[in-house]
């Protein structure tokens, strides 16, 4: 029995939506899709089938930062036969995790350092009980965040004794789950596509003449409503401004970005966990990993890039199945700026000339720090398929494609119909049933979901340092 | 701010004499022998390598606040000048003091260390089997494991120990009580996560550098005052550099205790001797018992300090120039000497 396994294992008693049914299939040894929204136990589809399973599972993962985490999780678990490689690693540590790969139950590992001769050699050598390909729409050039050398998994691939495959994401229209079919040489994989409709996520959007008032509706918004919550926002420097602006009003608030130490990062996250933090004012960067059920707000104090971003940001909220609310702040002119920051990334006409004024060194234009890290790796990829042409081509194909996925948002933004169901069908899906407050424009009343601010507990006795201490050291006495 | 009195500090000292570069590679601890040799020179060891992460950007930007505001002077080669305005700031002192010299760094190993070590044995007093490591890098993690197995940690007496140890030692400690605040309030345990940068510095009213400063200060005065504590002492273990040369000058170093000649050294090792010559001063900087007189006698050396004070400089060309029997070798030397 499965449940037996899981509880086993994990000690879990039932699994969650679609999980039975994706490890079924797997087990049968057949390819799988499986689309399901983060937070709602992804990672148990390839996590059981590796106890009941031969071989280590290959879980290939584009963002370093989940990789760790699901690492991290694994850990509690108790499970120690892990390894991720990544290029953190040291030579040494490389050198012993590629000798003892065979031993491992679960193999995690960047796209880039699939691509690796050493790596791929040894790959092929070990007899593979199943390959994961995480957040697969990064396969797809339509995916929000392409990863070229995610088109190369394909090559690791055994062609006989082929293991089944699994390709999970949280976020994939119809183009994009056939783009992963394609690339992965999936059989007549079997689709789990679980709804990406989440009907205690009211939606909500607020118009403003002015960038200015969106902070100003911000900073009273959350003087008279309950979190916790998220705000996200653009830009670095903008996350430091807005907390400290909340922090002035007696908020407890923090910033969150790539720039923190990984020290603070972590604290932000545990004390966040743990209701000693309401709001984190944050970028992009946060939500990966934080495992909070209770989130009742998500405010988006900028536009999205695109639809798949949007959903996945609210998506963190309401986890626990209870209300929450997503509130979208829009000003005019705001799809600019949107149109600027996506198109910052792609590599420019101007790179290719360089590229080819490189020659054989190609590199040595991310040394002079004239292109971005991510711009270079799509830049190099397709010049090594394809003539500069074809390139040029594409590149301005991106750009289109970037400008219309911002446009898509707008049109979410700006629609008067109901939102949710836009969201919906963007996905290829319908919507089954209405939701009470479902949106703004099918009629929300904020004061019907939103608790009002409790009035301010009394603050927390300030520790001493000893006290402090003694209360970390001694925790069982407390 | 407290970190722009230590970069007006550093200005004073260097005596406008060098370029403003000369302090980013200060406190950055760049390893070369000028910037080693700077610090002999104008004394200068509370600095070097004391934020080894600070940006070229951040730094310029603080170069340019004192220019804005009348501290300084900047000339096209990159040398500046106090103004009458800079040096009474400047002498207004650095409220904290450091030790930059002996750590360079690896007093956020220690901490690093300490922290996992106290989150550990904080989840075993819960009896919490398993976390997340607030280290991630894995040299910590392991050095953690043995520290807990090498003392008994499943024991349970652990906690009691290392918390009297730290209580003790930072009680008898001359830092403020704010400083000994930061040091614990970096530290995470169950339920009671760690408070971020920005959060202590919004709590003191300070810039988030200076708390990052006055916790660096801390840091450094409590490693060197734990040798007395057994275990705070192991945490601390092979962090303090005390012999602190570059590699190549301790190749040097070697060959010379062989009694071998500097001419001897160069050709040995295939070096220029003006490198060797580098080598040299950087072992008189370090070790006073560093045979000088070898080079230059007490009689010469009475001479440069002589010219030092009636020239208000350590410049070493207006010292050639006011010495010319000596050479630039033998009044580097010189110069060594008297900054310890």
């Amino acid at each position: 029995m499965l449940e037996q396994a899981l509880q086993k294992h994990f000690g879990y008693t039932s699994f969650r939506t679609g999980q039975k049914e994706v490890i079924e299939q797997l087990l049968a040894g057949r390819d799988v899709i499986a689309l399901l929204p983060t937070g709602m136990g992804k990672s148990m589809c390839y996590q059981l089938p590796a106890y009941l399973l031969d071989g280590p599972v290959l879980i290939v993962s584009p963002l370093l930062s989940l990789m760790q985490d699901q690492v991290d999780q694994l850990k509690q678990f108790g499970e120690k036969r892990v390894v991720a490689l990544n290029s953190f690693l040291t030579a040494e540590q490389k050198r012993y995790a590629l000798h003892f790969l065979h031993q491992y139950r679960f193999i995690f590992a960047s796209p880039e350092m699939l691509m690796q001769p050493q790596v791929k050699e040894r790959l092929r050598a070990i007899r593979l009980g199943l390959i994961v390909a995480d957040e697969a729409h990064c396969i797809s050039q339509w995916g929000f965040d392409f990863r070229p050398d995610y088109l190369r998994l394909g090559e690791i691939i055994p062609k006989h004794n082929k293991p089944p495959i699994l390709a999970l994401s949280a976020t994939a229209t119809q183009t994009v789950l056939q783009d992963i079919e394609r690339y992965l040489h999936m059989q007549s994989p079997f689709y789990f596509l679980h709804s990406v409709n989440r009907p205690n996520i009211h939606l909500a959007k607020r118009f403003f003449q002015q960038k200015d008032d969106k902070i100003n509706w911000i900073l009273e918004h959350v003087q008279t409503t309950d979190g916790p919550g998220i705000i996200y926002t653009q830009s670095r420097s903008k996350t430091e401004t807005l907390s400290m602006a909340l922090l002035e009003r007696g908020i407890a608030a923090a910033a969150y970005h790539a720039g923190k130490e990984a020290e603070d990062r972590q604290f932000i996250q545990q004390q966040f966990l743990v209701g000693k933090l309401e709001w984190i004012v944050a970028t992009n960067a946060f939500g990966m990993g934080v495992h909070k059920g209770d989130i009742r707000q998500v405010i988006h104090e900028f536009m999205p890039a695109n639809i798949a971003n949007y959903m996945q940001e609210i998506g963190r909220a309401g986890r626990d199945g209870q209300p929450a609310v997503a509130t979208l702040l829009y000003a005019d002119g705001d799809e600019q700026f949107s149109q600027f920051i996506v198109t910052e990334d792609l590599p420019k006409m101007q790179h290719i000339e360089h590229y080819l004024a490189n020659g054989d060194h190609p590199m040595r234009m991310l040394d002079a720090g004239e292109i971005s890290e991510t711009a270079f790796r799509v830049l190099h990829y397709w010049m090594q398929q394809e003539s500069s042409e074809a390139v040029q081509k594409r590149l301005q194909q991106m750009e289109m494609d970037k400008y219309k996925a911002v446009h898509e948002m707008l049109q979410i933004v700006q629609a008067t119909d109901c939102m949710r169901e836009r969201l919906v069908n963007y996905f290829g899906q319908q919507l089954a049933e209405k939701t009470p407050n479902c949106c703004q424009n099918c009629g929300l009343v904020f004061e019907e979901i939103l608790s009002a601010k409790q009035t301010v507990e009394e603050p927390e006795k300030i520790l001493t340092w000893q006290e402090r201490l003694q209360r970390i050291l001694l925790s069982s006495l407390r | 701010m407290i970190f722009q009195q230590i970069l007006l500090d550093i200005f004073l000292k260097l005596n406008n004499e060098r370029t403003v570069s000369s302090a980013y590679h200060l406190l950055r601890g760049k390893r070369s022998g000028q910037t080693i040799q700077d610090v002999g020179i104008f004394s200068l060891h509370a600095y070097f390598s004391l934020l080894p992460k600070l940006t070229r950007q951040k730094f310029d930007g603080f170069v340019q606040l004192f220019a804005e505001n009348g501290y300084l002077q900047m000339d096209d080669a990159g040398y500046y000048s106090l103004t009458s305005r800079g040096i009474e700031q400047a002498r207004k002192g650095v409220p904290c003091t450091f030790d930059s010299w002996h750590y360079r760094g690896n007093e956020h190993i220690f901490y690093e260390r300490l922290s996992l070590i106290v989150q550990a044995l904080s989840h075993q007093s819960a009896n919490i089997k398993a976390f997340i490591p607030i280290q991630r890098d894995e040299g910590i993690q392991y050095f953690a494991r043995q520290f807990l197995l090498r003392h008994q940690y499943q024991s349970g007496a652990l906690q009691v120990l290392l918390l009297q140890e730290i209580t003790n030692s930072l009680e008898a400690l001359a830092v403020t009580e704010e400083q000994r605040e930061l040091l614990i309030n970096r530290l995470t345990g169950v339920d009671l996560p760690g408070f971020t940068w920005q959060q202590l510095a919004y709590q003191a009213g300070r810039a988030e550098m200076d708390s990052q400063l006055l916790y660096i200060s801390a840091l450094h005065n409590w490693l060197g005052h734990i040798e007395h504590y057994p275990y705070l002492a192991d945490i601390a273990q092979q962090l303090r550099i005390s012999m602190p040369l570059t590699d190549s000058a301790y190749q040097t170093a070697k060959l010379f205790q062989q009694g071998l000649s500097l001419q001897q050294i160069a050709s040995k090792r295939n070096l220029k001797q003006s490198t060797v010559e580098d080598h040299l001063v950087e072992l008189a900087m370090n070790d006073i018992t560093f045979p000088i007189e070898h080079f230059v006698n007490q009689e010469e050396l009475v001479q440069v300090n002589k010219a030092v004070l009636s020239y208000a400089t350590k410049k070493l060309k207006v010292l050639r120039e006011a010495l010319p029997h000596l050479s630039y070798f033998q009044l580097r030397l010189a110069l060594a000497r008297g900054g310890n």
